[in-house]
């Protein structure tokens, strides 16, 4: 019994650590190249770029960098872009909400698809509503 | 040279907050492997998913699909569960899944856990139920 809840233990802190080295790879090169972006002032640019469609979901522009990189790469990624941004509770949430439906889409579709399920349908209804998601927190959030 | 030592700065501080928050999730999942047994002792059904797919779907939910992978194909595949349950199992996990970490490391970051939470079950529940209930799906 002893036994048991020492090697529990034991095997939680070793995949813990293992997860948060996967999650440092990820996090400091992104952190350090929005740090560089937004030095640069590209911030601007790519806000504007982005701003017709990141307003369907209330959010500013440049959030799009973070549904991009939660989408592709993971949730880390987008993380560590998102916190330099310096966004609001809402506009974190909102993110939260579309990147927790769908992120690491590379990763992820070949795992569902290894379950006997299409795997291009789930990423579809994951995208799909991923999106519709975040448009609707947006409408709820403005009659709260 | 500054920017690179601020952003290396922070990000080893927002490191630490997720590993803070990650530690506990992977030794309590620890803790649940060894309640497996248990959970599949359980019987019920509901929309399209019955007790075979109890496991795939509390792992998907708490764990995750990247790390929780093992286990959902695993049991997918060697229990008596049919396509279409497979199906819902899977969407219902799509909208709603990693539901802890994903929620936490989010609210690190400044987001309101709650609505979170809510609306991703409530939007899981709803699809499930309207795919369970549409003609779309006959096994």
């Amino acid at each position: 019994m002893k036994d048991y809840i020492y090697n529990s233990i034991k095997k939680g802190i070793i995949n813990g650590l293992s997860i948060i080295l996967i999650m440092a790879k990820v996090i400091i090169p992104c952190y350090i190249a929005i740090e560089f972006i937004k030095h640069l002032g590209l911030i601007e640019i790519i806000s504007k770029f982005f701003r017709p469609f990141m307003g369907w979901f209330g959010l500013p522009g440049e959030a799009a960098l973070g549904l991009i990189a939660g989408y592709l790469i993971n949730l880390y990624a987008a993380i560590a872009i998102l916190t330099p941004l310096n966004l609001s509770t809402k506009d974190i949430t909102i993110m939260a909400l579309m990147l927790g439906i769908s992120h690491a889409l590379p990763v992820e579709t070949p795992v569902t698809q290894k379950t006997g399920v299409n795997g291009w349908a789930m990423l579809l209804v994951r995208v799909v509503f991923s999106l519709i998601s975040g448009v609707l927190l947006n409408l709820l959030w403005k009659l709260l | 040279m500054e920017i690179i030592i601020t952003a290396l700065k922070d990000s080893f501080s927002l490191i630490l907050k997720l590993f803070i928050i990650i530690l506990p999730l992977t030794i309590s999942y620890e803790f649940l492997k060894h309640k497996q047994s248990q959970i599949e002792k359980i019987r019920f059904s509901i929309f399209g998913i019955t007790h075979n797919g109890l496991v795939p779907l509390i792992t998907g939910i708490i764990i995750g699909l990247t790390y929780g992978a093992g286990i959902i194909i695993h049991s997918i595949r060697t229990s008596n569960i049919n396509k279409k349950e497979a199906f819902l199992i899977l969407l219902f996990l799509s909208v709603c899944h990693a539901m802890i970490e994903d929620t936490l490391i989010f609210v690190v970051i400044g987001a309101n856990g709650f609505i979170l939470i809510a609306f991703r079950f409530a939007l899981a529940i709803i699809l499930t139920y309207l795919m369970y209930k549409s003609k779309l799906l006959k096994s």
